[in-house]
């Protein structure tokens, strides 16, 4: 770059960090982390992340609780710098940003939760290639600079803008290392199915985040269903336990398909839609299995639904996406959180400039 | 050299590092004092002490090896231990 | 001592006013704003009486720089 980025129209307050300060500690005794350092939002820094984006620094992207705070573009800017994103990130940090922000995804309440429910930022489209994004080996482990600071560029505006942070309106019983950073991008060439983006509407030409509450990913190891059949089996029985054993009907997860597991789904023909369906079919639990004290569980429905069936998560519950590294006959479960009015229900935003 | 960063949060707080929050009263609470160990000093803070034992207060003395140098983490750490506020004298 | 601040230890630091500009200066690099009482300059020429004076006079100050200021609202 041969241009300086032009700071005059930068409007956030300016912070002067003292002579003898250290960078690196002034970041952490304001506040502003999560606990892992950040990178110092330089006015020229954050010029140059505003670059990334057509939209102007004072454009306001979202209303961010728990404080409900207007937040500009600039400020998202200035979590994207925290967070260590590069400027071409920034389009999918204000999509995710939006996207939580909504009445839908509820992250108000997903943030004062004691659940381990945090957002989960799937992303779909030309863009996951634009930046490099990561969506093979390791897809929701560390490494990739794109996964992990747009991930945590969300969750930076969330506690500094919206004024969200553990112990005052976060309440977590445990949390989980999720609420860092949880972005990935859906392997698209590889799945055999529609991009998730695209069975939620959206063309296959744009790109597009999808923020699911999720908590942390749970391993379903299958290395001999060789049939849709059986391998569906082995997944229901997995999202048996999604919220606890006895939960039902309230809330919702998020199936990561890797390859292997794929394949047997695609060389049976088996649609995203007909996965859904079927995996649907198998979690139809009978009362007496659910009732308080059955299997000497306290926790349950009530006893006057034993002689009724009811579905394990509601229409429209589970999410399926494509992901994952070549070998493996492993997937991932991501349990969500309570579905609907009172809870929060994923969305899909598409990515702008 | 003078270093600026923007404000990443709401700006509804100040923009000066605030002080810790102060107890309500000092009652019950061990109150340290700190020589820096410039000369007189002592003086100084042994009247601070009678005030203070005077009015029922808890008093930890302490001193720093050298007044041209911060004090070292050790006694830093002692004395955030064994005391719930601090004076520090005496600077000339 | 700013370190002690940020140990969660209300502190005070007592200074010959000769100190005040430089004080006011060391606070701004360091981007805090610690409690400061100042005394009357000068220290080492001072009698041990003048001294314990200096420290009589200064121990409101001292005590109020480490409680929590009044409720305005005038409640309790």
């Amino acid at each position: 770059m041969t241009t300086d980025p032009d700071t005059t129209t930068l409007r956030a307050r300016r912070v002067d960090l003292g002579a003898s300060e250290d960078e690196a500690e002034a970041m952490f005794e304001r506040g502003w982390t999560d606990g892992l350092p950040v990178v110092p939002p330089t006015p020229e820094r954050v010029a140059r992340m505003l670059t990334g984006t057509t939209r102007a620094p004072d454009e306001i992207v979202a209303v961010v609780p728990p404080n409900l705070v207007e937040c500009s573009v600039e400020k998202v800017a200035i979590n994207a710098v925290l967070a260590g994103c590069r400027p071409e990130y920034l389009p999918v940090v204000l999509a995710a940003v939006e996207a939580a922000c909504t009445d839908t995804f509820n992250m108000h309440g997903l943030l004062a939760t004691t659940w381990f429910s945090a957002p989960v930022v799937v992303v779909n489209g030309p863009i996951t290639r634009a930046i490099g994004m990561n969506s093979g080996v390791n897809a929701l482990g560390q490494g990739n600079r794109a996964n992990a600071t747009v991930g945590r560029a969300l969750q930076l505006v969330v506690r500094n803008v919206g004024g969200g942070r553990p112990g005052e309106v976060d309440r977590a019983t445990l949390g989980q290392p999720g609420k860092y950073t949880f972005c990935f991008a859906e392997d698209e060439v590889g799945s055999p199915w529609e991009p998730l983006h695209v069975s939620r509407g959206c063309a296959p030409e744009e790109s597009a985040v999808t923020l699911f509450p999720g908590e942390s990913p749970r391993g379903l190891a299958d290395q001999l269903g060789r049939s849709a059949d059986h391998l569906a089996n082995s997944f229901a029985a997995a999202l048996r336990t999604v919220w606890g054993p006895k939960a039902v009907i309230a809330f919702d997860a998020l199936v990561v398909v890797s390859p292997e597991h794929a394949r047997v789904f695609r060389e049976s023909g088996w649609t995203r839609a007909r996965l859904v369906e079927e995996l649907d079919n198998r979690l139809q639990i009978p009362g007496a299995e659910l009732v308080r004290g059955a299997g000497g569980i306290a926790e349950g429905v009530d006893p006057s639904l034993r002689d009724t069936t009811i579905p394990k998560f509601p229409p429209g519950g589970l999410l399926v996406v494509h992901a994952g590294g070549g070998a493996g006959f492993f997937s991932a479960i991501v349990g969500g959180w309570a579905a609907g009015a009172m809870g929060s229900d994923p969305v899909t935003r598409v990515v702008g400039d | 050299m003078a270093r600026v960063v923007l404000d990443p949060t709401a700006e509804t707080a100040p923009a000066t590092r605030e002080r810790t929050p102060r107890p309500a009263a000092l009652t019950g609470l061990t109150v340290g004092l700190l020589d820096i160990s410039k000369h007189r000093g002592d003086v100084f803070l042994d009247r601070v002490a009678e005030h203070l034992t005077a009015a029922g207060h808890t008093v930890a003395r302490f001193r720093k090896p050298t007044f041209t140098k911060p004090a070292p983490i050790d006694l830093r750490h002692e004395i955030a231990t064994k005391c719930d506020v601090v004076i520090e004298a005496l600077a000339d | 001592m700013v370190g002690l601040e940020g140990l969660g230890i209300p502190s005070v630091m007592v200074a010959s006013d000769q100190f005040t500009v430089a004080a006011d200066v060391q606070a701004r690099a360091l981007g805090a704003d610690p409690a400061r009482v100042f005394v009357a300059h000068p220290i080492q020429d001072r009698t041990d009486d003048e001294l314990r004076a200096l420290a009589d006079a200064a121990l409101t100050a001292l005590l109020a720089a480490l409680v929590a200021p009044p409720d305005p609202s005038g409640a309790g």
